[in-house]
């Protein structure tokens, strides 16, 4: 059974970086680089978003004697699914003015 | 005694090497490191994630520079091998990594009851780097299908045949000077039969290799608790009597000669079960060739169905 669990910090680095230009297919490489993530914490965590269907896959046919790369890129429930978690994560951390209130 | 061992061990490894593929024994690899550890750790993959394999080789291709494709590599190798799901590997890893702690912490618990010194610390250092290797290979071995039940059946067949010279007691590890019929059974015997029932179960040389691999890893890692067990129990105390010196010096010894009885127990295991297992593989008319690795990887273009 799939499990929903919230995504981690780097989940929505990732997501973040995807959902800036969501048309676009990404390399791995690449992504890892721009959000600072090492490969083996980005394929992970890559492999749960195309698992919950918010991560599309595409192959790009090798050049010559290269291998086809694989790449990436946001399904619209990904899109919807980033846009919700920035804001969510941005109620979090931004603290709410009642409870400053409450506190004086 | 110690050296004829390690000299047949290498000289094994070396025959393995070139029967595995004379050509790149002789002429070095055609691909560099990255590409074949990489290549080496998504064969680890279970079937469904085959797909994700053949992106991080790809991706692989397209790194320049060494270190970065070495980096690249040993972060995809760790993803691979932590990569759910698991199955009934799970249970094999979560089992050897108990034993692997356990031992660590008997092995601390008499370090610190008995005052043990500063080598016996730089020792502790060496187990657990060693304990690391043994459950990477473990945690890579588990995941071949088919390895673990025979692999982890054939260690217990080892355990128990140790323990039966040791007369299943404690006092037998730490006393007890193996005969020579009892060498034989141990160190010939049993490895040769469990790799040649490896071999003869999967009916094939390359996975009868991996069982009598995983047996020696599983054997080791047992009997490495059992007698650090035994020391943590008796400390100074049983036969054979060592008047003259001090109970530390005696218990620090103890400690050393099952730290060499882990590597030993495992390296002859595993030599001895390969050479049972590719014996069989032979006796039977199979290929003793192995399959390359990766037995889930396609060599298939994903995007066009082409071999690449």
């Amino acid at each position: 059974m799939q499990r929903n669990r919230p995504p981690s910090a780097q989940a929505i680095r990732i997501l973040r970086a995807m959902a800036a230009d969501p048309a676009r297919w990404r390399y791995g490489y690449d992504l890892a680089t721009e959000v600072h993530l090492k490969s083996g914490s980005l394929y992970p965590i890559l492999v749960r978003l195309a698992d919950r269907g918010l991560l599309e896959t595409s192959w790009e046919p090798g050049v010559g004697s290269r291998p086809p790369r694989h790449l990436y890129r946001l399904t619209s429930a990904g899109r919807e699914f980033a846009a919700a978690s920035t804001v969510a994560r941005v109620d979090r951390t931004v603290p709410h003015p009642r409870s400053r209130w409450s506190e004086a | 005694m110690l050296l004829p061992i390690l000299m047949v061990c290498l000289l094994g490894s070396g025959i393995a090497m070139f029967r595995r593929s004379p050509q790149a024994f002789l002429d070095g690899p055609s691909e560099d490191l990255p590409t074949r550890l990489l290549r080496w750790g998504v064969g680890l993959l279970s079937a469904e994630r085959a797909e994700w394999g053949q992106a991080m080789l790809g991706e692989l291709d397209y790194i320049d520079g060494r270190l970065r494709r070495l980096r690249f590599t040993l972060d995809c190798v760790i993803a691979a091998l932590l990569l759910p799901p698991w199955g009934r590997a799970a249970a094999g890893v979560w089992t050897m990594i108990a034993i692997a702690v356990g031992s660590v912490g008997l092995y601390a618990s008499v370090a610190i009851r008995y005052g043990l010194g500063v080598g016996d610390w730089v020792q502790a250092a060496i187990l657990v780097v060693i304990l690391n290797g043994y459950l990477l290979a473990t945690s890579a071995l588990l995941r071949r299908p088919g390895i673990a039940i025979p692999g982890l059946l054939g260690g217990l067949f080892v355990i128990l045949t140790w323990l039966t010279v040791y007369g299943f007691t404690f006092y037998g590890v730490i006393g007890t000077i193996p005969t020579m019929w009892d060498r034989l059974v141990t160190v010939i015997a049993v490895p040769l039969l469990v790799g040649a029932a490896g071999a003869l179960c999967s009916r094939d040389a390359a996975a009868g290799r991996r069982v009598a691999r995983l047996a020696a890893i599983s054997a080791g890692l047992g009997l490495y608790l059992y007698g650090t067990l035994a020391v943590a129990v008796l400390g100074a105390g049983g036969p054979p009597e060592d008047t003259g010196w001090t109970v530390r010096y005696i218990v620090s010894d103890r400690l050393g000669n099952r730290l060499v009885d882990l590597l030993m127990t495992t390296l002859v295991t595993a030599t001895v079960g390969w050479a049972g297992a590719a014996a069989t593989a032979w006796l039977r008319g199979g290929s003793p060739t192995p399959t390359r690795p990766g037995p889930f990887i396609s060599t298939a273009n994903p995007g066009t169905g082409e071999d690449v």
